[in-house]
């Protein structure tokens, strides 16, 4: 890749508009936002992908995941600062209020039983301590299957 | 990672799946874990992490069994 500046400015920039408007930019969005070609943004989105930057929907250049947000509904989600954002998984919905500093509600459903469950995050503390979160895969395995994990 | 309400809840949904159990957190714990894990997620200088540096992280946050580090 030879801007890598231009790299992790593109990495900021999918951050930053996924924590404005709760959702990814598409690449020709961001080939307009740096003044670059389409194809060219699609090469930096590739590049981000394989750096485990982001994750790409399998042979597309849409966004799927931005750890801690997801592109697609979940079974977790965050209201905060007047958005509504999806998290990939039961960390990710603590995971998006740490990463805007702020208060949130999170709905999210239990697994195996599907009930709905409601955590408030406020002035640095989380409601519903005591529950649980089930980690089925070691760290260096989490990348095998994203969306499993 | 998935939200629970009990212990035998995680396990009816690993034996459902045929899977090991894994590791178990409280919200409480990964509240506190997201903090050095996610809270700069949104930095300008945000570069990813090593191996070593998610490590440092895992035994800030007391985890200490090998599920961590493997």
């Amino acid at each position: 890749m030879k801007d890598e500046n231009m790299l992790w400015q593109i990495r900021r920039f999918v951050y930053q508009h996924f924590a404005d408007i709760a959702r990814a930019p598409r690449v020709d969005e961001t080939a307009s936002r740096f003044k670059i070609s389409v194809n060219d943004a699609g090469a930096f989105y590739t590049e981000l992908n394989n750096r485990h930057a982001f994750f790409l929907e399998p042979n597309t250049l849409d966004i799927r995941m931005a750890f801690p947000f997801s592109a697609a509904p979940t079974d977790f989600t965050v209201q905060a600062n007047g958005k509504t954002y999806f998290a990939n998984c039961a960390w990710d919905m603590l995971g998006i209020p740490t990463a805007l500093h702020c208060d949130a509600l999170i709905d999210a459903k239990f697994s195996e039983s599907n009930e709905p469950v409601q955590l408030e995050v406020k002035e640095g503390k989380v409601t519903n301590g005591e529950l649980l979160i089930h980690f089925p895969l070691p760290f260096t395995r989490w990348y095998d299957d994203l969306v499993f994990t | 990672m998935l939200l629970f309400q009990s212990e035998e809840w995680i396990d009816k949904w690993c034996k459902r799946n045929s899977l090991e159990r894994g590791e178990v957190l409280t919200v409480n714990q990964l509240w506190e874990l997201s903090q050095p894990w996610y809270g700069n997620r949104l930095s300008a200088d945000f570069r990813g992490r090593s191996v070593e540096q998610v490590a440092e992280i895992f035994r800030g946050a007391g985890l200490k069994s090998k599920f961590w580090y493997r």
